[in-house]
C-alpha cells in the first residue's frame, strides 16, 4: 500500500501550555493549521501514523545517543506539565521499518522502553485523527552533536519509503520539527525566518532533493537542527511540490504546517 | 562561527544530568524547589555549578559544559511548576 499522507508539522510546547509571552492569535492560527492537517489525514483513513522526531533530550539521555532509531514496544507513554499521553505502538510495521532498515544498510538503533518526547506528542495531540491509530516512532537525532547527516536523514527517507510502500497498512508519515528556533541559545530572541521563507519556497516549487545537499553546519547556523526530521521525509516524498498551509513567525520560532501530495 | 548545539564534554556530565532531572524527572524538581542547594550537591555538583545553575546564568553555564538546550527547558519547566497559573493549557 503506498503511503497515504505526508505532512510536517511543529511541535513547540508553547503551543499546548501557552506562556503569557507567547501571542495568544498567533497560537490559534498555528491551531487551525493542525486542524486543517487533521482533517487531510482524517481524509485518507490510515492504519498507522509513523512519526519522525527529534528527541530532546528525554528519551535518550546522554546514557545512549542514537542516530537513527525505531521504538518497536507495545505501547509508548510520555509526560509534559498536567499532560499524560500513552499511544499503542504499530508493532507489526515497526519491526519491519527496523528490520529491513538494518538490512539495507542502516544502522538504526531501537528501543523497547522509553519516555516519548513532545516532539512527537505535541503534533499528535492535534492532529491524530479520531479515532486514533497506532503509531510508530522513528527517531532522527537532532541536538545531541554529532548528528546525522542531511545526505544520511534523505537517503535514510528513501529507503524508509520502499519499505512503507511494500506494507499492507495505509500509512501516514509526519515529521516534527522546525522551522527556525534556538533554544537556550543567545540567538533565542532572532531565529532565521529568512531561511525558513526561502526553503518552503525551495519545497512549493518541488525541490525537495535539494536539502540533502545542506550542510549540518548550515542547519545550525539558521537554527534549524530539527529541519533533519524534514530532510527525511523529503526523501520520502521526493520532489513533490509542498502544500504550506501555515508559516507563522512567533518571536522565538518559525511555525510551519506543510503537506504533500504522495498519491 | 561557533555551532550553538555542541557536544556535551564529558566533564559537564553530571551537571546535565541535573539540569535533564530538572526538566523530566518531577520529584527531583521538587527536591530542587524545596532545597536547591542540598538536592544538587547530593547529586554531586560543586559550589560554583551550584551558583550557576541556580541563577539559571546560561554564559556560566555553556562555560561549564552544559548543552543549551537542557539549559532553557529546564528553565521553562522550573516556571511552569513554580507559576503554573501563568499558562494557558491547550
Amino acid at each position: 500500500m503506498p503511503l497515504v499522507a505526508a505532512a510536517a508539522l511543529p511541535h513547540t510546547p508553547q503551543l499546548l501550555v501557552r506562556p503569557e509571552t507567547e501571542d495568544r492569535d498567533m497560537v490559534l492560527r498555528v491551531h487551525a493549521a493542525y486542524a486543517e492537517a487533521k482533517r487531510g489525514l482524517a481524509a485518507v483513513r490510515p492504519d498507522v501514523v509513523c512519526i519522525l522526531g527529534g528527541d530532546h533530550i528525554e528519551g535518550f539521555f546522554l546514557t545512549s545517543v542514537p542516530a537513527l532509531a525505531v521504538y518497536v514496544g507495545s505501547s509508548v507513554s510520555g509526560k509534559f506539565d498536567r499532560y499524560r499521553y500513552t499511544f499503542p505502538v504499530h508493532e507489526p510495521l515497526a519491526r519491519a521499518i527496523l528490520e529491513q532498515g538494518v538490512e539495507q544498510g542502516f544502522d538504526l538503533a531501537y528501543s523497547q522502553d522509553l519516555a516519548l518526547d513532545y516532539a512527537f506528542y505535541v503534533p499528535l495531540h492535534f492532529v491524530m485523527p479520531s479515532p486514533a491509530v497506532p503509531i510508530v516512532p522513528l527517531y532522527v537525532n537532532v541536538y545531541l552533536p554529532p548528528q546525522p547527516t542531511p545526505a544520511r536523514c534523505y537517503a535514510w527517507g528513501r529507503a524508509l519509503r520502499a519499505i512503507l510502500d511494500a506494507r499492507p497498512e495505509r500509512v501516514a508519515l509526519l515529521a516534527s520539527g522546525g522551522l527556525s528556533h534556538f533554544p537556550g541559545s543567545d540567538r533565542y530572541d532572532s531565529p532565521d525566518y529568512d531561511w525558513d521563507r526561502q526553503m518552503l519556497d525551495t519545497l512549493a516549487a518541488g525541490r525537495g532533493r535539494e536539502t540533502a545537499a545542506l550542510t549540518g553546519e548550515e542547519l545550525d547556523k539558521a537554527g534549524n537542527v530539527e529541519f533533519r526530521t524534514w530532510i527525511t521525509l523529503l526523501g520520502a516524498v521526493g520532489d513533490a511540490r509542498a502544500k504550506v498551509i501555515c508559516y507563522e513567525p512567533s518571536w522565538h520560532h518559525g511555525n510551519a504546517v506543510v503537506t504533500w501530495p504522495v498519491a | 562561527m561557533s555551532l550553538h548545539y555542541t557536544f556535551p564534554p564529558a566533564a559537564g556530565y553530571p551537571l546535565n544530568r541535573c539540569l535533564y532531572r530538572l526538566k523530566s524527572d518531577d520529584a527531583f524538581r521538587e527536591r530542587y524547589l524545596e532545597d536547591p542547594e542540598g538536592t544538587l550537591r547530593a547529586a554531586g555538583l560543586d559550589a560554583p555549578r551550584i551558583a550557576a545553575l541556580r541563577a539559571l546564568d546560561r554564559g556560566r553555564l555553556l562555560a561549564l559544559g552544559a548543552h543549551a538546550y537542557l539549559i532553557f527547558m529546564a528553565g521553562l519547566r522550573l516556571k511552569m511548576a513554580t507559576a503554573p497559573q501563568t499558562f494557558e493549557r491547550f
